[in-house]
């Protein structure tokens, strides 16, 4: 029995610490049954006007927002499913193939709409996934460090850039650490296999010593300071937030081919409150929630109609050379295989980490 | 509804229903059937196709079975784009190499049909994380350095697409088998409703006809119902001579009625200034003419009587012999009893009959020996004999008979001979009627030194028989 307390205690304050990295936003009126917990991998801040505006649309639900790491959130949400106390009512995330793989395994509801069917093909799957923006992985230079010198457009030139002079480039160059990002490690395999200079890339990083990084933020911040010069990458959207507030970075779109991802939700089939997880969902896939989005949450809409500043459509007038979208579908599990990512890894890890 | 008042088109559209749905049935169970092998055979091959890319990547470094799955081995299969799909590599041990390890089970064949299955996949549905699966296993032998053995890959999807393809297979079989039933079902209804269009107008033609209308139908008709239109036709042509016949019938009896009445009238008129010399005369004549009257009367009796039993047929067993005297008996006066002789060597005739048709016709047959036959010398005779198939009766006088030419018109009604001596006419035709519903028949002979011979055959088992 005391046992039993005991454990009923450890639990509350794991509980109590965990909330501690939530951001809330209490509803007046609210009940237990219109309480809307979100497992996100983007920054509150960028949904914060999202979820206020929703709150506003629909008085008396209170979201529970929780930002997780792409590999924290998809070990986090099966834990508690194992556990027997499914918590998250939707989960957002920019690891699409780990959102496949729990589409794939059964742990989704099917949400269907009009707003779901007028997003763009490769954007969902089986109306379980949906992808919420359209974020292209940029190159990101940092302007002082180039002093007038022509960027690199494509990974052609950057390797050529980095090989002319790899000296001084050693350190500058910063990249998601693949280990630890799913972001990275999705980007990276879809440039392994989309790319046939993907080796020279990865081995040019590497004899320049490329610092990786497991968040965006972390990048910037470096790019921003000059710490780094060259960003490879990285997805444009928090770039484009912090040039607009005045740093010295610009942005450009891989002109060989510029892979697009996409935040993807995913409803599921064990969401406590399932009610208001389709509501919640069917508002970010709204015109409205789009808007939102973009326009406060620096995050692009994926629907090219949503008349927002960083849409779909502005990235593509942007893009000079070819947009690649990651399709969401079972391809993506190719790189979730345990054999295929521990040979890809150890390849990433030997290039990478060969001359650190 | 009675079946056999249910409409023709009922009946039909009905039978044609039930078979149109049967056949419907029939094929959207065989468009089932091929649907989903068809969607099966095209699927599997996207299956099997995936697992041997899988197959082909397999390799052994360092003395580990490796598998690069190809991007293309899953991205292939969206082809079915909305369908989950499972793989698992299975090392010479029984143990998961990669992919799924919990998938459905899977026996690997017997050594012998190994080689059998070599580059073949095999296929099988099983259910696996609440969705129906289609798996398809590919073998692959491993002798290398440090492995040896089989090497299993399995790869498997949902069956939405199948289930959709099937579907649309099934649906795009059986819309238009719907489609041309429902157009042959109205096709059939509108020829059929074309086919009775002649009923209805002969149907309409009769019922605005004025009752004394009895002109055939004309209407064309087709074949099959034209025997229909033939019996109508007929029975129209006999009610019309039967309305004939009772007019002349009842015309003439109103004529020979009026005969004795008018002379007793007039004879009842000079009698009330008689002598009484004169009245008696006058009554004696009045009584014959009454009595003229009264035997009229008998024979219209008799004759409606007959008319009447040889409608409704009531047949029963009975003797002749006693229906012959009893003739007698009723017919002929006490004083005259010995004018009629009775010869027959039967004690009894047995025959199935009807008694009270059969008494009139003696009654009428010795009435007419005594009225128009009679002589003192010799007596009216009866004879009852049996012959091969029925009885043979005769009645014989020493009257003045019958010429030839005038036997068959005798039979009419209200036949006089050429001389004008008139009976009620009715007797012989009553006779005739009577037999004749007994299946017999009744001829006249002029007997040699004088007289006629009416002569009736009455065969038996005469209930057979439909006059």
């Amino acid at each position: 029995m005391i046992r039993h307390l005991r454990t009923l205690l450890v639990c509350a304050v794991l509980a109590a610490a965990s909330d501690a990295l939530a951001e809330n936003y209490p509803a007046v009126g609210a009940t237990v049954s219109s309480h809307l917990t979100i497992y996100s991998t983007t920054d509150t801040a960028a949904f914060q006007a999202a979820i206020r505006h929703f709150q506003r649309l629909n008085p008396g639900i209170a979201v529970r927002y929780k930002e997780l790491e792409s590999n924290e959130l998809y070990e986090q949400f099966l834990a508690d499913l194992t556990r027997g106390q499914p918590k998250a009512d939707l989960l957002l995330s920019s690891a699409m193939d780990l959102q496949v793989k729990l589409v794939n395994d059964g742990y989704a509801a099917s949400h269907v709409s009009p707003s779901a069917r007028m997003l763009p093909s490769w954007a969902r799957w089986r109306d379980q996934a949906f992808g919420l923006t359209f974020e292209p992985a940029v190159m990101v230079f940092n302007i002082d460090a180039f002093a007038g010198r022509a960027l690199p457009q494509t990974r052609g030139e950057l390797i050529e850039l980095v090989r002319r002079d790899a000296a001084a480039w050693r350190g500058r160059i910063g990249t998601y650490d693949i280990a630890n990002s799913s972001v990275g490690y999705l980007l990276a395999s879809q440039d392994a296999r989309q790319s046939s200079e993907y080796g020279a890339l990865l081995e040019t990083m590497g004899s320049a010593a490329v610092k990786v990084e497991r968040r965006t933020g972390d990048l910037l911040a470096q790019l921003e300071t000059g710490d780094l010069a060259i960003g490879y990458n990285l997805l444009g959207s928090y770039a484009q937030s912090r040039i607009a507030s005045g740093a010295p970075l610009a942005i450009v779109y891989p002109r060989d081919y510029t892979l697009v991802v996409t935040r993807t939700a995913v409803l599921p089939a064990s969401a406590p409150n399932p009610a208001g997880a389709h509501r919640f969902l069917e508002y970010l896939l709204s015109i409205e929630g789009q808007r939102t989005l973009a326009n406060n949450g620096g995050l692009p809409a994926i629907r090219s109609e949503a008349p927002a500043q960083h849409t779909q459509r502005g990235i593509i007038d942007a893009a000079v050379g070819p947009l690649r979208p990651v399709v969401l579908g079972p391809g993506l599990l190719v790189y979730l295989d345990t054999q295929k990512k521990r040979r890809f890894m150890d390849v990433w890890g030997g290039a990478v980490g060969a001359l650190d | 509804m009675k079946l056999s008042t249910l409409s023709l088109r009922a009946r039909i559209a009905g039978m044609l229903g039930l078979l149109f749905m049967a056949g419907t049935i029939a094929l959207v169970f065989a468009a089932q059937v091929y649907g989903r092998l068809a969607a099966d055979k095209s699927y599997d091959r996207l299956l099997a196709g995936s697992a041997l890319s899988i197959a082909e990547t397999l390799s052994i470094d360092r003395g580990t079975l490796q598998v690069d799955l190809p991007y293309a081995a899953l991205d292939m299969l969206s082809a079915a784009p909305e369908d989950r799909v499972f793989y698992r590599v299975i090392g010479p041990g029984s143990d998961t190499i990669t992919g799924y390890d919990d998938l459905p089970g899977w026996q690997p064949p017997s050594r012998h049909n190994r080689l059998i299955a070599l580059d073949s996949a095999r296929f099988f549905d099983a259910a696996y994380r609440g969705e129906a699966v289609r798996f398809a296993v590919l073998g692959r032998e491993i002798a290398e350095p440090g492995m040896r053995g089989w090497v299993w890959v399995q790869v498997g999807h949902t069956r939405r697409a199948r289930d959709d393809l099937t579907r649309e297979l099934v649906l795009g079989a059986v819309a238009p088998i719907t489609l041309i039933t429902l157009l042959a079902l109205s096709v059939v209804m509108l020829g059929i409703s074309r086919a009775l269009r002649p009923l209805q107008r002969v149907g309409q033609d009769l019922a605005i006809r004025l009752p004394e209308d009895l002109q055939p139908v004309v209407e064309p008709v087709p074949r099959e119902v034209a025997p229909l239109i033939d019996a109508i036709n007929g029975f129209m042509r006999r009610l019309s001579c039967s309305i004939k016949a009772l007019q002349a019938f009842i015309g003439e009896a109103a004529h020979q009625m009026r005969t004795p009445l008018a002379s007793l009238y007039a004879q009842a008129h000079v009698a009330i200034n008689e002598d009484p010399e004169g009245m008696r005369r006058s009554v004696a004549a009045i009584e014959r003419n009454a009595a003229k009257l009264s035997r009229l009367l008998d024979q219209l009796l008799s004759d409606a009587t007959v008319t009447h039993r040889s409608d409704v047929r009531v047949f029963e067993p009975c003797d002749l012999l006693e229906l012959v005297h009893e003739a007698i008996n009723e017919g002929v006066p006490h004083s005259r009893r010995w004018s009629v002789a009775v010869s027959t060597e039967l004690d009894v005739a047995p025959f199935v009959g009807d008694t009270l048709m059969l008494g009139e016709a003696m009654k009428n047959l010795i009435d007419n020996a005594l009225k128009y036959g009679f002589s003192a010398q010799e007596p009216v005779v009866v004879s009852l004999q049996t012959e091969a198939n029925g009885y043979l009766i005769t009645v014989t006088d020493r009257g003045p008979g019958i010429p030839a030419s005038q036997r068959e018109k005798v039979f009419e009604r209200f036949a006089r001979d050429d001389k004008g001596v008139s009976g009620a006419g009715l007797g012989l035709a009553i006779v005739r009627r009577a037999v004749a519903s007994h299946g017999g028949e009744v001829s006249l002979d002029n007997r040699v030194g004088g007289g006629l011979t009416v002569t009736v055959r009455l065969p038996w088992r005469a209930q057979n028989s439909h006059p």
